[in-house]
């Protein structure tokens, strides 16, 4: 197996044309479990930890470039306030000591539903940079997955960083799993409210193919929202409009059975999570007027 | 019985400062010059034929040194008594999914795994039958279950005292598969010289991996040494030699080099055992004042096609309660599955979660609180036998227990303690577990500087064996800890019991008694010590022979508090309450760490674990510590263990009973129990997931 | 860009030294320690970073051994259980853990204690946990439902979390 290191973005954008096989590795939280077990016997890695952009993370234009390379931890204790949906799930992925290394980028490129951190990006319309000696392009979070492990990145490009907006409004991630900590969800939920656009935008992690975001859920809420004026009164929310929305968010869960749970608990826990996170948002976003 | 000093007191572990420092060495990091590494290569079907294995390409590669296969590896030897899952490589049959099939041996450890996993393995595969029932057509009746009790046992008319008794509970439990999972990997490094062979082994006891090992080679008694100071945990998974050891043994001959193979943690859930899947009908039949009139309990358990294992499930009903019509029995079937081994508690465990949630059935039933239910049926005999008890006190556990875990104040009402989105419910369960000793023999030497050396092939796994026999020793020989060096792991120092079945402590404590009491009788006839000091040596076979026929048993009352999400139906544990009369306690600080560590496995047992089989492949499909969930640190608040103060002197010399295992006997019943109190939900199935939880709840 | 061979030269810092070694491009930085430089200290207890049997620090944070490549980690400081101890006294968490008896077999120690020493690094600089309350907060109060959580990446089969947690309570200021 080669080892092949990068120092810069152009040398590891080189590197990775002319061995499309060779697979990126930074933290190594994912791939090398991959390795360890036998699952892949790549040709060749391609080393990014000496690629010191990758580590940055800036503010541009209300947004948060977070460098793809950035560990979670960090994402944690520098960012928190600016991107809270993804400093919550963050706190949750894997243990302290995979948090310390584990990644965005590696987040994305392995594309497991149950990546944490993927549900968070996706609620607060984040989006990827991604290259290749070829040029350079911006994709939606929304529009980055195709399938399970799959995504929208060709085999010569590699993800550079994630833009995601400061954060508008109230934001929550939330997840259930068998165990009190280290925890593989069984399901999971990330809600973001957008008050200055008035919509809200919500997330399914682990149960389905890819992360799933919720449409319905959110149509029905931001026309209740509307309706009841509860932008402007930032009135309590009716408990059954919480519940609505949990269960119109549990139908775009596309669960299956394993060992985790059943494909009908996922279901509900969804609408579990998506219930509460609405109601932890709303609750933030009334207390933030006083 | 000996006059204590050191006894009793919560010496800290004598190998402490060694484990914490890292400079412990488990059997895999023991170098030995010029050493090369064996990665095992497992069957990828669960039944028929290795038709081709072709080696040429990896033997091509750089580094590897052989690839041992059932073409090539040496034969082995078998006796009566051998285990057939030591037998590898020895023919093309594949008898489960996992088995070891080759064996690739490189200078490096990358690049033997890499050969390993590149290995081309050709089979002819046949239908399997993996999948465990009670109705499995091929059920039967073994000759005798672990490890030689009767099957079935009966007492009276049950039929006829079920018939007519004013409360019936009549439920069948289930329990999965459950994997040990110690935290060292299996390791063995082994070495020989002509025809004398060296292993350093992870295992409960060197000598009988001594016995196998001497026995599968052909070779002369004494020519096998097995050495394992530090072993990284067990729970069962070690207690008897396992094919890692064989395997490098083998690799060792082969090569003539040293070889090391050491499992990985995905094969281990093949290749070292498991608890058996268990599926248990209990029927219990009692007066309309709560007295057992009847209590049948079967117990269906699997096996695998290379030996029979037979889990002594049912056991526990034979000696809890005075059901004055008793009947216990057991039903295994053969699959195409990795042999089920000993963990922790093997029978008890399983079998305490049936019988302890039935009781707590017949509670509700009769009207009656759990406590009183079980002092109701206190039996003054053991009911099976007729045997009398050495000593039991579960009534004194039962109430001490409910003293400190605040019973008394209970509402017995299921499904009305509600704060927030939690359900709260509390527990109780009755634990028990043998009390056995098994021969072993041990030497004692005082050397000229006044100090001693005491040594006998005990192991310690972790449950401070070699800091409890230190204490024995020096109580024995009226010396301070100070001056007793107790040598351990070592098979040359002599026959000795496993690490197991909670018989460690009893049986080599004996040992050790003997032999210093005999040391200090030639001290005090010949005066003063030698200069190449004087040793005493015992053996405890007709001591043990000549034991009064006893019930001897361990017991334990069990409380726990759960609280129940009532939206996602998770289950947390604010807190347990065990309280154990288990004989004289060693040493107060690692005692309770035991206890306390059994409970926390039995959180993991009630709550978590759960091997879960795939029937196309015929293999348990979550095999790593990502999708196999034991109890981590966040899982686990407060347990709070406490011991009666139990002396019984119809045990052995020191009064011990053992306490490896009660701990986990009957925490799950509790949990479960405290489930049922929380939602007025019974889970008679377990782990208690989440998804059955709600389930349950909607 | 450089390309190497499967195999390389390297040299990494371990507990204050220099150690030059050669290895396999596929060494982990958990086998280099303990199959080349004969640091038995950090354990392997299942290969993909759930025990945490192998945590080590990596310039002071932790991080499991067995999900880093050795040729991979030369431009940090490692530290692993056998460089806590000074000059033959225990580290206070060493000692504690002796005290508190937290642990019983032993072979998720050094990964525990590793981690914990690491863990009040973490709480000093004022990280937060799953279960702190606020993300944004600076101040931790480190009780024992922040360490049961801190210390949920060490798994200890033996169960000697109890006393795993009042070991890092008496050290913890």
């Amino acid at each position: 197996m080669d080892f092949l290191y990068a120092r810069s973005w152009d040398e590891a954008l080189a590197a990775k044309a002319e061995r499309p096989d060779a697979v990126p590795i930074s933290g190594g939280t994912d791939l090398m479990v991959d390795l360890n077990f036998d699952r892949r016997r790549p040709d060749a890695l391609l080393d990014l930890n000496g690629v010191e952009e990758f580590t940055r993370w800036e503010r541009v234009n209300g947004h948060v470039r977070i460098g793809a390379a950035v560990p979670f931890t960090r994402i944690i204790n520098e960012i928190g306030s600016l991107v809270p949906g993804l400093a919550i799930a963050s706190r949750t992925v894997g243990s302290p000591q995979i948090r310390n290394r584990g990644t965005l980028g590696g987040n994305l490129a392995t594309a497991s539903p149950a990546g944490d951190a993927l549900p968070p990006l996706m609620v607060a319309d984040a989006t990827v940079e991604v290259g290749s000696v070829r040029g350079e392009r911006t994709v939606p979070v929304r529009e980055f997955f195709t399938g399970p492990k799959r995504s929208v990145l060709e085999p010569d490009e590699l993800i550079r960083a994630v833009l995601v907006p400061v954060a508008d409004g109230p934001q929550q991630f939330a997840k259930v799993g068998t165990r009190n900590a280290m925890v593989i969800s069984v399901c999971s939920f990330a809600l973001a409210l957008h008050p200055a656009r008035r919509t809200v935008a919500g997330c399914i992690g682990s149960a389905g193919p890819t992360v799933l975001p919720t449409p319905d859920a959110e149509q029905y809420l931001e026309a209740e929202l509307a309706d009841r004026r509860l932008w402007d009164s930032r009135a309590e929310l009716d408990e059954a409009v919480a519940t609505r929305f949990g269960e119109l968010a549990g139908a775009h869960a596309r669960p299956i059975d394993d060992v985790r749970g059943t494909a009908d608990y996922r279901r509900h826990a969804v609408a579990v999570l998506a219930r509460r996170t609405l109601q932890w948002t709303w609750t933030e976003y009334r207390r933030a007027q006083r | 019985m000996t006059a204590t000093t050191a006894i009793g007191a919560g010496l800290n572990r004598i190998e402490a400062a060694a484990k914490v420092t890292g400079a412990a060495r488990y059997a895999g990091e023991i170098p030995l010059d010029g050493h090369a590494y064996g990665s095992v290569v497992q069957s990828t079907i669960a039944r028929g034929q290795v038709t081709m294995i072709d080696a040429d390409a990896v033997l091509a590669r750089p580094g590897v040194l052989a690839v041992l296969t059932h073409d090539n590896a040496p034969r082995l030897h078998r006796a009566d008594d051998t285990d057939a899952e030591l037998l590898v490589l020895q023919d093309d049959r594949v008898r489960y999914r996992g088995q070891a099939v080759a064996l690739v041996i490189a200078e490096t450890l990358e690049q033997a795994r890499a050969g390993a996993e590149l290995l081309d393995v050709t089979y002819q595969p046949e239908d399997h039958d993996v999948v465990f029932a009670a109705d499995h057509p091929r059920l039967y009746a073994p000759e005798h279950v672990n490890p030689n009790y009767p099957t079935d046992t009966s007492v009276g008319d049950v039929d006829a005292a079920l018939a007519s008794a004013a409360i019936v509970v009549d439920a069948t439990y289930s329990t999965p598969a459950e994997h040990n999972n110690p935290m060292e990997p299996h390791a063995a490094i082994a070495q020989w010289d002509g025809d004398r062979l060296t292993v350093y082994d992870s295992n409960q006891g060197a000598t009988s991996v001594r016995q196998a090992l001497t026995t599968l080679f052909g070779l002369a008694d004494g020519a096998v040494r097995v050495l394992s100071e530090h072993v990284g945990g067990g729970f069962g998974a070690k207690g008897s030699t396992r094919p890692h050891a064989v395997l490098a043994a083998m690799g060792a001959r082969f090569t003539e080099r040293p070889i090391r193979v050491t499992l990985t943690r995905q094969q281990m859930f093949a290749m070292v055992g498991y608890r058996t899947p268990t599926i248990q009908h209990m029927r219990l039949g009692a007066d309309a004042d709560a007295t057992l009139v009847a209590l049948e309990h079967t117990a269906y358990s699997q096996t695998s096609q290379v030996l029979e294992f037979a889990e002594q499930t049912a056991l526990i009903s034979r000696l809890m309660y005075a059901a004055p019509n008793l009947r216990t029995r057991h039903r295994v079937v053969a699959l195409d599955v990795p042999t089920p081994r000993w963990m922790r508690a093997p029978g008890e465990a399983p079998g305490s979660f049936a019988l302890e949630s039935a009781m707590d059935e017949l509670a509700t039933a009769c009207g009656v609180d759990p406590i009183e239910l079980r002092v109701r049926n206190e039996p003054s005999v053991e009911p099976d036998s007729g045997l009398p008890f050495s000593s039991r006190n579960l009534i004194a556990c039962l109430h001490e227990g409910a003293e400190r875990f605040g019973w008394a104040s209970r509402d017995p009402r299921p499904g009305v303690r509600r704060d927030g989105r939690w359900l709260i419910g509390t527990g109780v369960a009755s634990s028990t577990y043998p009390a056995r000793s098994a021969p072993s023999t041990a030497a004692a030497t005082a050397l000229a500087d006044g100090s001693f050396v005491v040594e006998i092939t005990a192991s310690d796994i972790g449950t401070g064996a070699r800091t409890a026999l230190t204490q024995i020793a020096a109580d024995e020989l009226r010396a301070p800890t100070e001056r007793v060096e107790v040598r351990i792991g070592d098979s040359d120092f002599g026959q000795a019991m496993i690490a197991g079945g909670s018989m460690g402590t009893a049986s080599w404590s004996w040992a050790i008694a003997k032999a210093c009491r005999e040391l200090l009788h030639t001290l005090h006839e010949i005066g003063t010590v030698p200069p190449e000091g004087v040793t005493a040596h015992a053996d405890t076979a007709e001591d043990i022979k000549a034991q009064a026929q006893l019930s001897r048993h361990a017991f334990g009352a069990q409380f726990a508090e759960v609280r129940v999400d009532v939206d996602t139906g998770e289950v947390r544990v604010p807190r347990l309450c065990g309280v154990f009369a288990a004989g004289r306690i060693i040493n107060a600080k690692t005692g309770r760490s035991q206890l306390i560590g059994g409970m926390t496995m039995g959180i993991g047992m009630a709550l978590l674990e759960e091997g879960v089989m795939d029937p196309q492949f015929g293999d348990y499909v979550n095999h790593d510590l990502a999708s196999y969930h034991v109890p981590v640190n966040g899982d686990v608040h407060d347990i709070d263990v406490s011991w009666i103060d139990e002396h019984d002197d119809r045990l052995n010399p020191v009064g011990v009973k053992g306490i490896g295992e009660i701990g986990i006997v009957g925490t799950a019943a509790a949990l479960a129990n405290a489930v049922w109190h929380a939602t007025g939900h019974r889970h008679r199935h377990l782990p208690i997931r989440p998804d059955r939880v709600l389930t349950s709840l909607a | 860009m450089t390309g190497r061979p499967t195999s390389s030269h390297i040299t990494l810092r371990v507990n204050g030294a220099a150690r030059q070694l050669d290895v396999d491009n596929r060494t982990t930085l958990l086998d280099a320690l303990r199959e080349h430089l004969g640091l038995a200290g950090a354990k392997k207890g299942c290969d993909h970073g759930q025990c945490g049997a192998c945590t080590v620090l990596l310039d002071g944070r932790r991080a499991n051994a067995c999900l880093l490549f050795a040729v991979a980690v030369q431009h940090v400081a490692i530290t692993t259980i056998e460089g806590l101890a000074d000059n033959g006294t225990l580290h206070p968490m060493q000692h504690a853990f002796v005290e508190f008896d937290g642990f019983q077999c032993g072979y998720c120690t050094p990964g525990q204690i590793c981690s914990s020493v690491a863990m009040l690094d973490e709480v000093a600089a004022g990280w937060p946990s799953a279960v702190t309350g606020d993300v944004a907060a600076t101040e931790i109060v480190l009780d024992a439902a922040e360490i049961r959580e801190r210390m949920s990446g060490n798994i200890c089969r033996c169960g000697a979390y109890l006393n795993i947690v009042a070991a890092i309570q008496e050290v913890a200021p």
